[in-house]
């Protein structure tokens, strides 16, 4: 069997201390752990996904855990703001593909590993492609990413396949790592719920009583900018862009005596930036990809299953098994309970549903099990069923009806029965 | 095309951290310079984290030259370097990573230049010390750069299990960071904004002279000041204090509702719980205030403890009230309304400021130093924390393993076999395995396959001595736990993973950049991280 080869092309000392601890069990090593050439083997055979924000980190991490077999996606360009913690790349790469520079710079450090690169979108590949993989590391930075491959490896799970999910993010000095392993423990979608959602301004602030320096921000992306640019889309790396917002925001704040309106700022809130520092990537990648190991080779039992960091006040983590539930839309099998206001419109319930985190969608299509309600597309359709929206809820449905929601974004459908409030 | 206020080059680079340090906390990375020992994968993850976010200046001082294994854990170091000098090619590598910073090497020992010229150490802000280094050497690095006030990070990387101990005397920290540095004042109003509440609710309960427009725009720090002053007329003067009072209080709010979407009341109503406090100074900062270094000033004393010395003599003139922050929340108000609102909090906060600027100007002339030699903007800044700053004592590495080690703090611990307390202990052994033997052929515990067991036993033995030396009582076997915990360390045989060494690089250079900013609390004193379970946990030692 050409089994241990990969690993022993260096010379035999290179990996010597990973060895130490494939070869050797562990006091806390699970009974099925069985030290020796195998798990070598085994991790040098498998194939690995990574994607993410935390892409370079997670990519040296893999290669220097012995894993020689490892895809990236990502679709994102350099930007000179990466710097600061994407060690992969330099001054001179600023505009050029992540994935690809990404894995050219580690297969030139660290020998014998082969990384495949992809410039697109993790949900422009398909079934066929992830099922490939023995192992999916995820450090992605936006949520509808995320809950799209969580997705994808839920609905992938069949006899013959079961792929880990690891997932990763960072904010400021904060961070979290946990293992996903679809259908058996608590899924992405399962905690939705913990994510806060951001208050939005209302309107009339915007509009009329401006008190905050992001408020005459806001302002200027949200009202003045269609007005006065009509359909051009704003482009938020733009910095004629982001100048015109600045400077509009600005005069907005001097007729009101607002203080605080910065460049910086603007940016921060149309952006809607997040802090992110290299310590902390590095501190949510490793704990990803040395669960990665633990789960590809046994030799140490893995993250059961969520671990939380938090910096900024001592070091603090706290390490905990989340609940599966039951009626998760992606991995229970129950629909969850929507209580409605019968009198409301079918608009008005799509604004509510904006608000809550679970059902933040980009464009939502409605249906009950006898009609539909709301589609968005095609055309033809949207426009006869866009009367609806003006209708009380209690004309379109009724108590006990299963409310589906589906959005062009998630490969899954939300289902709610319905009751109405009294 | 430049606008002004647009971020330079440098702004751009560095937009994502400034968001959390701001301009003071780089400019003090930007000036440090570290001194890591040994080019480790640990230690080089370390700087990795440090030389992105811009520190100034690194020195690796190193004399092992690049072998195999370490190209299996270092990322910061490449095929072409097989041979060579590990502090030169790390270094290399890791300068590669950004231009601004400078990257300096020694092929030397650590313990030769304790040895033979200590001075030199002297002119570093921070010292990581990774990998190998014996007890007699750490020992005497502390007794060093602990009595010059140079935070020394001891850092132990084996296997799945990780330890990092920072050596600092005294640590005070202004900008901790708090969520929120709102004080409303609505327990003591200054007489700006107890005019402000006549002016504009003199009519809050008639229909006939207010309308349901202002009424419903009136912002809710007013409405509680006024309704405050109804309720202290009823009841002896005093404002609500136990639960049940305030829910009371809750509903008076509500009855003086309009309409039953009056925002501005709800939120007033919301408010009640997190701001309706007797004022009163935190304990961290009254600390502070009786620290015999506020306490007695002298020629010498820090910035910190001059500015704090004039807030606590403000807050002794002033009804025991800090300085105001000057901070107001965003509620729902008319533009108008809500910036002057925010202005008399705000004049108020600079009215405090300048009496605090006059006592510390007072202060450093009675001290015989120059009155300006403190800037305005750092007296500013301490009075806009007045209430969340922070002093971290430490403990030298001197006073953990000689002078007074903390053993009810391990001995408490031994019984809880998930404690990480045992990986201290197996830590230690460590240290001591390896401090038995002499510089050139030094091997670690589990080198080799063939000494597993006798390293182990070794081990065990080291770990009892230490709790004797402890008076730690313990059963004739060595407790499950600590068994437990040699048991992964032998395994590692010495050497590192990459992803612990990974996270130890995050962990260390995060509680380094929080040092050298002065900004956040970093950890006191020792952290360690279990890679199995994945949890940390701090003790002090
Ligand atoms: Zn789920």
């Amino acid at each position: 069997m050409a089994t241990t080869t990969v690993l022993t092309t260096e010379s035999p000392d290179r990996w010597k201390y990973l060895n130490n601890i494939l070869t050797r069990r562990g006091p806390y090593s699970d009974e099925t752990f069985e030290p020796g050439d195998e798990p070598k083997a085994f991790l040098a055979d498998l194939k690995i996904f990574g994607a993410g924000g935390l892409g370079c980190e997670i990519l040296k991490n893999l290669a220097l855990s012995g894993f020689k077999d490892i895809h990236v996606i990502d679709m994102d360009t350099i930007d000179i703001s990466n710097l600061n913690r994407q060690f992969l790349f330099r001054e001179a790469d600023v505009g050029k593909s992540k994935a690809e520079v990404a894995a050219a710079f580690v297969m030139k450090r660290v020998r014998g590993v082969k990384i495949t690169p992809f410039n697109c979108a993790i949900q422009d590949k398909d079934d066929e492609y992830y099922k490939q993989f023995k192992i999916v590391v995820c450090g992605l930075d936006s949520v509808e990413a995320r809950r799209w491959i969580n997705a994808t490896l839920v609905n992938l799970v069949g006899e013959e396949t079961l792929i880990p999910l690891i997932d990763g993010g960072t904010e400021g000095f904060k961070g979290q790592a946990r293992v996903i392993l679809p259908t058996i423990s608590c899924c992405y979608e399962c905690t939705l719920d913990m994510l806060t959602p951001r208050a939005a301004v209302p309107l009339c602030t915007l509009a009329s009583i401006p008190r905050q320096p992001a408020h005459c921000i806001e302002w200027a992306s949200v009202i003045q900018w269609p007005k006065e640019k009509g359909d051009l889309k704003i482009d938020m790396d733009d910095p004629e862009h982001v100048t015109w917002l600045y400077t509009k925001a600005l005069g907005r704040a001097k007729e009101f005596n607002i203080p605080g309106v910065t460049y910086a700022m603007t940016q921060g809130v149309i952006k809607n930036i997040i802090p992110a520092i290299a310590s902390t990537n590095a501190i949510v990648a490793a704990s990803c990809c040395s669960e990665a190991l633990k789960i590809a080779t046994t030799a140490s039992p893995y993250l059961d299953n969520y671990m939380m960091y938090t910096g900024d006040e001592s070091v603090y983590t706290y390490t905990f098994q989340h609940e599966k539930k039951d009626d998760c839309p992606v991995c229970g099998n129950l629909p969850q309970a929507l209580t409605v206001d019968p009198e409301s419109t079918l608009e008005e319930l799509m604004e509510k549903l904006q608000e809550r985190p679970e059902t933040t969608l980009k464009k939502p299509s409605l249906r009950t099990s006898a009609k539909s309600l709301y589609l968005q597309a095609p055309k033809q359709l949207e426009e006869q069923t866009r009367p609806n929206l003006e209708k009380q809820l209690k004309e379109l449905m009724e108590e006990g009806d299963e409310l589906s929601i589906s959005d062009p974004g998630m490969p899954f459908n939300l289902r709610f029965i319905i009751s109405f409030s009294s | 095309m430049s606008v002004p206020g647009a971020p330079t080059a440098k702004e751009k680079k560095y937009d994502r951290q400034l968001r959390l340090w701001g301009a003071g906390g780089q400019e003090a990375l930007e000036t440090a310079h570290i001194l890591l020992i040994n080019a480790t994968a640990a230690g080089s993850e370390t700087l990795k984290n440090l030389v992105l976010p811009g520190v100034g200046q690194f020195t690796i001082v190193d004399q092992a030259v690049v072998t195999d294994e370490d190209l299996g854990t270092n990322f910061f170091l490449d095929d072409s370097s097989i041979g060579l000098s590990r502090a030169q090619k790390a270094c290399e590598l890791l300068c590669e990573l950004n231009p601004e910073v400078q990257g300096h090497f020694i092929k030397d020992t650590i313990e030769n230049i304790v040895k033979s010229s200590p001075e030199k150490l002297k002119d570093f802000t921070t010292v990581i010390a990774t990998g190998d280094v014996c007890t007699d050497t750490l020992l005497s690095l502390d007794a060093i750069l602990y009595p010059l006030g140079i935070p020394i990070f001891v850092v132990k990387c084996v296997g799945f299990t990780m330890s990092c101990r920072l050596a600092l005397a005294e640590h005070p920290i202004v900008e901790t960071h708090p969520a929120s540095t709102v004080d409303l004042r609505l327990f003591n109003p200054f007489p700006e904004l107890s005019a402000l509440v006549d002016e504009k609710t003199a009519f809050i309960n008639d229909q006939e002279k207010m309308t349901t427009h202002e009424h419903g725009h009136l912002p809710y720090v007013l409405i509680l000041l006024q309704t405050l002053n109804e309720w202290k007329s009823t009841h002896d003067n005093q404002p609500p204090s136990n639960y049940s009072q305030k829910n009371e209080f809750k509903s008076l709010l509500r009855s003086k509702m309009w309409n039953a979407d009056e925002e501005n009341f709800e939120e007033a109503i919301a408010a009640v719980l997190p701001h309706f406090n007797p004022p009163s100074i935190p304990s961290e900062t009254r600390a502070i205030f009786q620290d015999e270094k506020c306490t007695s000033l002298t020629k010498e004393s820090t910035q910190f403890w001059v500015i704090a010395r004039a807030i606590k003599e403000f807050s002794e003139k002033n009804d025991g009230l800090l300085p105001l922050p000057g901070a107001l929340p965003d509620m729902k108000a008319e533009s108008k309304d809500y910036i002057r609102l925010q202005n008399i909090y705000k004049s108020k906060a600079r009215a405090d400021l300048a009496a605090v600027v006059g006592i510390v100007r007072d202060l450093l002339k009675g001290l015989g130093r120059d009155g300006g030699e403190i800037a305005e903007s750092e007296v500013e800044t301490f009075c806009k924390h007045a209430g969340y700053a922070k002093l971290i004592r430490g403990r030298s590495l001197n006073e953990e393993y000689e002078k007074s080690p903390k053993a009810q703090v391990i001995s408490n611990e031994l019984s809880d076999p998930t404690s990480l307390i045992h990986y201290y202990l197996g830590l230690r052994a460590y240290e001591a395995f390896i401090s038995e033997q002499s510089n050139a052929q030094r091997t670690a515990p589990g080198a080799e396959d063939s000494t597993v067991d006798a390293d182990t036993e070794k081990l065990k033995k080291h770990v009892t001595e230490l709790l004797d030396k402890l008076s730690i009582t313990y059963s004739s076997e060595l407790l499950e736990g600590t068994e437990k915990a040699i048991g992964e360390i032998v395994r590692a045989g010495g050497g590192e993973l990459h992803n612990i060494s990974s996270l130890t690089g995050g962990v260390v250079a995060q509680e380094v950049i929080k040092v050298i900013t002065k900004q956040y609390i970093p950890m006191n004193n020792t952290v360690l991280f279990d890679g199995i379970s994945s949890r940390t946990t701090v003790y002090q030692l």
